[in-house]
């Protein structure tokens, strides 16, 4: 194989891979602070892209018509409006059933994005259809051989890595950050430290919410579409991704995001002729990785009280 | 506690009356009522082409039922079925088994039609297909209760391939979805393509709601063919013109009736441009009745356009009603008398004469060539890639 | 049964009973929407009132006390509910879904009712039942019977490949084991050609000694509607699932597998082998999905991949959530509602699933233990919680 094939190969692998970490970093922060798989999370990717959507429509329709004009308020709406979601959920849906059993949280945050994506489908106009998403970037191209570079792929390439880093300087650099940690170490000893423990929940789950909605509009703007039904098989990939680097370990879930789409990508050039299994052989894989390591590559600590 | 229970009961009956209200409850008349099937995808991708569908099987039952003479009062029944073959079925079995529906105008995906076919035969219920294009919903069975009133998608491939090797174009990539639909495209295609001489250099199914085709699209850029074909419907058509901009893939596209909807363009943007799909019939506008078709559609002021097989269903719908004014309401008349148009008996439709063969099958000769130019279909003999003004890919 | 006979207590059960089979009847029977909607207030209604004066309560009392008496009503309901639509092919359509998606949630419950193995590949393994009874009508000449029992055995085999994984993790991420499997089923058979692809596979209908369960009878001049035959299977199946799984319930084995559920390091502190409870109910409650599946696609004819996808398991899941997990009665409320209530009333069709959605999330946070919650074990015929 060129050169410039498998340069094509990598950048696929690669924007993808973005994408994922991106959701599973929110499966694994939820789960830092509150020991809760929030299962809605994907969905709360595809309410974002829309939201997004239709800002940009909106601004269109009033006569902004700058492109950069148009991204940018359409991110700041999406992501202020979904980290504000994640915190109702978390304040309604997640805070009450603290006490119960983990089957009704992950019932309860499935269900949820249920309504979240069947509410689109009925609500949104023509919200059962895809729908397009604006190329709002500059589209020029570049090409090296097989390999095509295009510049709004890389903007949106450097834009999540960028992203993913910024996570992870607010968690490790931050006060914000320390009392995530503290909180995610141990609840009742950064209680007594003087941590708002309910302020910190809701504090994750909004940050969360908000990358979520951030990699939905990234994913519009790479797929130029977006339909209500996305965030389902986005947010079981995040979610495995999560689990396989293991769940409450943000570096897990960057490496188990672009460990998924390294999977889907071999999935392809290891079985040309059957490159529409990737996906089974990614989550055979996944489930052959939980037989191994039951709780992750990277183990969360557990410590079971008999 | 008792008046809290009454109170219970006051506020359920409330909410009842409330939504009573709300669903309308039909007039009393004089005419006896007769109920008659819709069955196509009004949700999911492929929607506008079902409500198109749906509007003008409507608009035929609206004029029958202002017509004075008319024998029957009719009420259109209508089913989703999602384009997915499962719940074309379950729509297909609620249709068999109410008995107070005598017949039913069906289905735009073939690879729905082809999966109800059986529950039809089983319920004894007549219906005629309006869209779908696969050769074996009339042809791969005997069922007497099956008819059609397009055309199949042999002749559109045929056409297809004549007209491109015509164009000069050699070398082809096919993308095709994996239902009985895009396979039989695919079939028929590299049958009469590479009987004309041209060369497929690599071919992929792929499912009906795939996201991602970077893998199938980076092997095609390889593969370097000057046509892409998609045996496919507009999702996927959609998300596939998309992505091959994305990844420099520099061929042609061509599809197939099945992305011949506005939909395909207005989600396609600017990239629509110069894309080439065929199609059985004549366009709307074109057929001996389409003036008349596109007049009274528009007096009824439908919120989506009849698209490309509009026509068809009201042609359907009109010769279901038809037949039923003739034999009465009556499943198994209705069925023998559909199965007696032909020759003689062909009936006029604004489509031009229907004629079923022995298998329900409606002979229609025309295929039509469409390019989208400037975000509309345009007849290919009217469009400036024909008189020479722009020009396709690779050309 | 040696339970003090009361002959007027009796007497009113069955009187509500024959309440209930005419309210059934009425529901199934009307057509305008209006009346629907009414019917299904007036119903809501006369539970509410019911239960405030402690009917309900007293009749759960009763009949709790005599499974037998209550089996014999269900059973003699649907047989009469099915004799009054005999010709109406879509009245028995939806009462034969009912009982298969019934047997099913047996077997979910089952699982994570009683031994608290999660399972949200629901769906996935009624698909195998499926799909083992498309392939098997089709290219085997297997006796049909034989073949739903196949299904049941296939759902099991292949569910036998996740026990690992699912034994070796806890809680969440078991839970993601399943879906990953579920969702791998679904894709696998989208690309899948063999086994029809998106396009799906027809599937023969039963017969059993050239006793052709398709095609509709003709009894002394009344046309009765082929699925009348599928009924009384499903009913037979459903008994002999019904009558398993309440006599594992009451067993010794019961007892085992509940104390799993509730405290797994307690159990296995008691020299209970955990490994072997989670493996048996895993597999049991598989091969009654499976079953149902085999039956289902027979039944329907048509099976594609779009029917089992991950909103279908969590439609399973829910109705054993509604019903109150663990309790098998809950579930003939909870499937009925479910799958009756939406057909029916048409103008909530279209929002079923989010209606669904909400509903369970309501019960989850103000009802946790469902509509019917399962009441604690009784080990003296008599005796009551205080």
């Amino acid at each position: 194989m060129d050169v410039g094939l498998l340069g094509q190969y990598v950048m696929n692998g690669l924007m993808l891979g973005m994408m994922y970490a991106l959701v599973a970093v929110g499966f694994t922060l939820f789960f830092g602070v509150m020991d809760i798989i929030n299962f809605a999370h994907g969905d709360v990717l595809t309410v974002g892209a829309f939201a997004a959507l239709a800002t940009i429509l909106g601004l269109a329709g009033i006569g902004v018509d700058s492109p950069w004009i148009q991204l940018a308020g359409a991110t700041l709406v999406a992501v202020t409006t979904m980290a504000a979601l994640g915190a109702v959920i978390a304040r309604t849906l997640v805070l009450p059933l603290k006490g119960a059993p983990p089957l009704n949280t992950l019932l309860i945050t499935l269900m949820l994005g249920t309504a979240l994506h069947e509410g689109v489908r009925l609500f949104y106009p023509q919200g059962a259809n895809p729908q397009r998403f604006p190329s709002l970037l500059p589209t020029d191209a570049y090409s090296f051989g097989h390999f095509t570079l295009r510049i709004d792929s890389l903007l949106v390439l450097t834009t999540g890595l960028l992203l993913i880093v910024g996570i992870h300087l607010l968690i490790n650099r931050t006060k914000l950050g320390l009392a995530i940690r503290a909180v995610a170490q141990d609840e009742d000893t950064a209680k007594t430290m003087g941590i708002n423990y309910t302020l910190i929940v809701l504090a994750t789950f909004a940050i969360g919410s908000g990358l979520a909605a951030f990699a939905g509009v990234l994913h519009g703007l790479y797929y130029s579409e977006v339909n209500f039904a996305m965030g389902l098989l986005l947010g079981v990939i995040g979610f495995s991704a999560a689990i396989v680097g293991g769940l409450g370990n943000i570096y897990g879930a960057i490496l188990g995001g672009f460990l998924f789409s390294a999977l889907q990508t071999i999935g392809v050039l290891a079985m040309p002729f059957a490159s529409a299994y990737k996906d089974v052989f990614a989550f055979a894989v996944v489930i052959l990785i939980m037989a191994w390591r039951p709780t992750g590559l990277i183990s969360e600590k557990i410590s079971q009280r008999v | 506690m008792f008046f809290k229970a009454i109170k219970h009961a006051g506020f359920a009956l409330a909410a009842v009356l409330a939504l009573g209200l709300g669903l309308n409850p039909a007039p009393a008349d004089a005419k006896t009522k007769v109920k008659v099937g819709f069955i196509g995808p009004l949700t999911g991708g492929t929607s506008s082409n079902g409500l198109g569908g749906r509007n003008s099987a409507d608009l035929a039952v609206k004029l029958r039922n202002a017509d004075k003479k008319a024998k029957y009062e009719y009420e259109m029944v209508v089913q989703d079925d999602e384009c997915k073959p499962n719940i074309g079925v379950q729509a297909a079995t609620k249709f068999g088994a109410s008995k107070d529906i005598i017949a039913a105008a069906t289905h735009y995906c073939s690879a729905v039609a082809i999966s109800t076919v059986d529950v039809y035969h089983k319920f004894g219920l007549p219906v005629i297909v309006w869209g779908a294009v696969l050769p074996e919903i009339t042809y791969g069975n005997d069922y007497k209760e099956i008819h059609r009133v397009n055309g199949t998608m042999i002749n559109q491939n045929e056409t297809a391939a004549t007209f491109m090797r015509g164009l000069g174009y050699n070398t082809w990539a096919i993308i095709h979805d994996t239902t009985d639909y895009g396979k039989g495209h695919d079939k028929y295609f590299t049958q009469y393509v590479e009987k004309a001489g041209g060369k497929i250099l690599g071919r992929f199914g792929v499912t009906s709601d795939q996201q991602d085709f970077s893998a199938e699209l980076t092997k095609i850029k390889s593969l370097n063919p000057q046509v892409l074909y998609f045996g496919g419907l507009t999702p996927i058509g959609v998300r596939i013109r998309a992505q091959m901009d994305k990844l420099g893939v520099n061929a042609l596209f061509q599809g197939t009736s099945g992305i011949v909807s506005d939909t395909f363009i207005q989600g396609s943007g600017p990239l629509a441009e110069g894309v080439l799909a065929f199609r059985e019939g004549a366009p709307t506008e074109k057929l001996p009745g389409g003036k008349f078709f596109l007049e009274q559609y528009g007096k009824h002021k439908y919120a989506e356009p009849p698209e490309a097989y509009g026509a068809f269903a009201f042609a359907a719908m009109t010769l279901i009603l038809d037949t039923i004014e003739k034999v009465g309401p009556d499943r198994k008349k209705v069925r023998d008398t559909l199965n007696k148009v032909a020759g003689k008996n062909a009936a006029d439709s604004i489509t031009g004469k229907i004629s079923f063969d022995d298998h329900g099958q409606n002979t229609i000769a025309l295929i039509t060539k469409y390019v989208a130019q400037d975000g509309k279909w345009v007849i290919w003999e009217d469009s400036e890639y024909a008189s020479g003004k722009r020009k396709l890919k690779g050309k | 049964m040696t339970a003090p006979q009361d002959p007027r207590s009796l007497a009113w059960t069955i009187g509500a009973a024959i309440v209930v089979v005419l309210y059934v009847i009425l529901l199934l029977g009307v057509e305008s929407q209006l009346e629907i909607a009414g019917l299904l207030a007036a119903g809501i209604a006369a539970v509410a009132v019911a239960a405030r004066f402690g009917v309900v309560a007293r009749l759960g009392r009763f009949l709790g006390e005599r499974d037998g008496l209550l089996n014999a009503l269900v059973v003699a309901g649907t047989l009469a509910v099915t004799a009054f639509f005999h010709g109406d092919a879509f009245v028995l359509l939806l009462v034969a879904t009912v009982i298969i998606y019934f047997i099913a949630c047996l077997g979910l419950n089952l699982q994570f009712g009683y031994s608290g193995v999660l399972n949200f590949a629901g769906a996935a393994f009624f698909g195998i039942g499926c799909y083992t009874a498309a392939v098997m009508t089709v290219h085997t000449a297997v006796p049909h019977l034989l073949i739903l029992f196949a299904g049941g055995a296939m759902a099991a085999a292949i569910g036998s490949i996740l026990i690992l994984p699912v034994l070796r993790t806890y809680s969440h991420y078991s839970a993601v084991i399943t879906i990953a499997f579920g969702l791998l089923f679904k894709i696998f058979l989208e690309v899948n050609d063999a086994l029809g692809g998106p396009q799906g596979l027809r599937v023969k209908g039963m017969n059993v000694l050239g006793w052709k369960f398709n095609s509709n009878i003709d009894i002394g001049g009344i046309e009765v509607s082929f699925y009348v035959n599928y009924i009384v299977l499903g009913l037979v199946l459903l008994a002999l699932a019904f009558t398993f799984v309440r006599r594992v319930e009451r067993s010794w084995i019961g007892l085992n597998l509940d104390a799993v559920r509730l405290d797994e390091t307690a159990a296995a502190c008691f020299g209970l082998n955990i490994t072997r409870w989670k493996i048996t109910a895993f597999t049991l409650g598989n091969f009654l999905i499976g079953l149902a599946g085999a039956l289902f696609a027979m039944m329907l004819g048509f099976i594609a991949p779009t029917n089992f996808t991950f909103g279908d398991s969590l439609i399973l899941v829910s109705i054993v959530l509604l019903g109150g997990i663990g309790n098998p009665w809950g579930l003939v409320v909870a499937t009925a509602i479910l799958i009756v209530v939406p057909e029916k009333l048409q103008a909530i069709q279209e929002y079923r699933f989010l209606l669904f959605a909400a509903m369970v999330i309501l019960i989850l946070l103000f009802r946790p233990e469902g509509l019917l919650p399962r009441s604690l074990r009784t080990y003296f015929p008599g005796w009551r919680a205080k």
